[in-house]
């Protein structure tokens, strides 16, 4: 079988200036991909890459048999969909119309909702909790509800990859961990596979089937159990005494 | 309606309903100011409504800004700059335009339309390369600059006939429309208020932000290049019709928004057309005061009614509606 996802040799950065290298990793199965790293080593940047945001420098990413950069804007939005750290542009709409912008990919040219479409819509906001203000105004919500409709749109989408990008920065203790449960539920029961930026290492240590590592310009990939037994993610961090539970 | 009443002739309404549903009217000469005069006004200024609010839309959506327009950014100066070239330029080799008046007519509309799509792709070429959308404003205001001292080169060097038919052009009022050329005009508005209306979701997703557009397959690019050819279609033709008409492609996006609390195009564009319709039927109302024997210009009406009203929106709300 195809790997869902395969990244060989691949450098990323910005106008040449590589920021990781040599990245090559397979992802064969679904699972939850947590992505740690300190500021600035190219977490956001390889997200981007991923979901060609951005060029990458060198190297190929597959998903499934097809070259990430042979696919179209169309296909490309059916096989993963993307939450990234800066918050969309918008703000005069209601968290429900943000939310069914999840379905453009599948909606004719006049973006008429099918009964499957409102299915997911609905469905996407009670995973996340948000039913409640589905016809609030976000320009209303906390940064923290605004991070839940974000991830609400890119469930929405209901493709097979999410790439998230620091989720859960603005949430707070309780509803950071309800997020990595929520994301570790889409991964067993709707086979997703989930790769998300945090600096929450705990729940990261806790939820996520694989650790991606970055550090000093290289991407490690394990399981959280040999992170753990191995020291390294104490070593990233300077030192730091961490407490796992 | 009440734009058909008013003018210096007066006809009461009983008659121009008889005349509008094909009967005699009581006058003979009633007939033809109302059919070959006023009509052609009223549908000039139905188009030229709907087309600047549409593309006053297309532009604030596509700058992320609320001051944009058709006309701040340098597309009518272009337009401006393309007619003065085709009229003036022409006459200097030596070419007479009165030879041919499809040729004059045509060929003014084309050469607006060329000027705009020039300015809009420097203007586009400049977003390419800056991020920042205030520069890309100033840089608009630059061009349309440029572009009016062109104009000044053309009429220092022209002929005093071809000089005097465009001054008349930058007057241009919507009576100057002929009842030939608002075929023509109809045509290019209706084309481009359909696809404006056909690239909705398009721009709903462009309100996101670039990133999240293309993550939901919008092409960005083919967007852009879209708003672009719509939008020099009707402001271009416009303002080669009827010349400069300001602050109607500025205020009805905001009005549009104010009354559907919402950033959605699908509506905002019927919605747009509507109110550029109505207020530029207003606008030309108030240009034919009753009783007045002369017409106002259009333009100054607009900008007089125009900016009073932004004035009060913003005092009212304290702020304008949010653009996105």
């Amino acid at each position: 079988m195809k790997n869902i996802l395969s990244i060989s040799s691949l450098s990323i950065g910005y106008d040449k200036n590589n920021v990781l290298s040599n990245i090559s990793v397979d992802v064969d199965k679904p699972k939850l991909i947590t992505l740690i790293g300190r500021n600035g080593q190219g977490k956001s940047t390889l997200l981007k890459t991923l979901t060609g945001l951005i060029p990458a420098i060198n190297g190929e990413i597959f998903f499934g048999e097809k070259i990430n950069k042979e696919l179209s804007h169309k296909e490309k939005s059916k096989l993963f969909s993307v939450v990234l750290t800066s918050p969309p542009a918008i703000n005069n709409i209601t968290v429900k119309d943000f939310v069914a912008y999840g379905r453009y990919p599948y909606t004719n040219w006049l973006a008429v909702k099918k009964e499957e479409d409102n299915w997911q819509i609905n469905q996407a906001m009670e995973l996340c909790g948000i039913t409640n203000f589905a016809a609030t105004n976000i320009a209303n919500l906390s940064d923290g509800e605004r991070q839940k409709v974000a991830l609400a749109r890119a469930i929405a989408q209901n493709t097979p990859i999410i790439f998230l990008d620091e989720p859960t920065s603005h949430l707070d203790l309780v509803n950071q961990s309800e997020l990595f449960d929520l994301l570790h539920q889409l991964v067993e029961k709707q086979q997703k596979t989930i790769i998300i930026s945090s600096h929450q290492l705990n729940l990261a240590l806790n939820y996520a089937d694989e650790i991606w590592l970055i550090s000093n310009g290289e991407l490690e990939a394990n399981t959280p159990d040999f992170f753990m037994k191995s020291g390294k993610i104490e070593a990233l961090f300077g030192g730091l005494k961490l407490k796992y539970f | 309606m009440a734009d058909l009443a008013l003018g210096s002739v007066h006809i009461p309404l009983a008659s121009i309903v008889d005349i509008l549903l094909g009967n005699e009217a009581e006058k003979e000469s009633w007939n033809i100011i109302l059919l070959s005069s006023r009509l052609p006004r009223a549908l000039a200024a139905i188009l030229a409504g709907s087309a600047l609010a549409v593309s006053g839309l297309q532009m604030q959506t596509l700058f992320r800004n609320p001051l944009a327009g058709p006309y701040i950014l340098g597309i009518s100066s272009g337009a401006g700059l393309g007619v003065a070239v085709f009229i003036m330029g022409f006459s200097v080799l030596g070419i007479s335009l009165s030879s041919s008046v499809w040729f004059a007519n045509y060929g003014i509309v084309i050469s607006a339309i060329l000027g705009a799509v020039l300015v809009l792709l420097l203007l586009m070429a400049a977003i390419a390369k800056l991020k920042d959308i205030m520069t890309v404003l100033i840089l608009g205001i630059m061009i349309g600059s440029i572009a009016t001292a062109f104009i000044s080169i053309l009429e220092y060097f022209s002929q005093e006939d071809s000089l005097k038919s465009f001054v008349l052009w930058t007057m241009g009022d919507l009576s100057s429309v002929a009842p030939a050329s608002l075929k023509m005009l109809f045509c290019i508005v209706m084309i481009g208020l359909v696809a404006a209306f056909a690239i909705s979701k398009q721009l709903n997703a462009y309100l996101l932000g670039e990133d999240y557009a293309q993550s939901l397959g919008t092409n960005v690019n083919v967007t852009r290049y879209l708003v672009i050819l719509v939008t020099a279609l009707l402001a271009g033709s416009i303002t080669a019709f009827c010349g400069p008409i300001g602050f109607v492609g500025i205020i009805t996006p905001h009005i549009a928004r104010m009354f559907l609390k919402s950033a959605n195009h699908f509506y905002l564009v019927p919605l747009c057309v509507l109110l550029g319709i109505n207020i530029m039927l207003l606008a030309d109302i108030i240009a034919q005061l009753p009783g007045s024997d002369k017409t106002f210009p259009i333009n100054a009406v607009t900008s007089l009614i125009g900016i009073p009203f932004i004035f009060w929106i913003i005092f009212r709300n304290k702020k304008i509606a949010a653009l996105n």
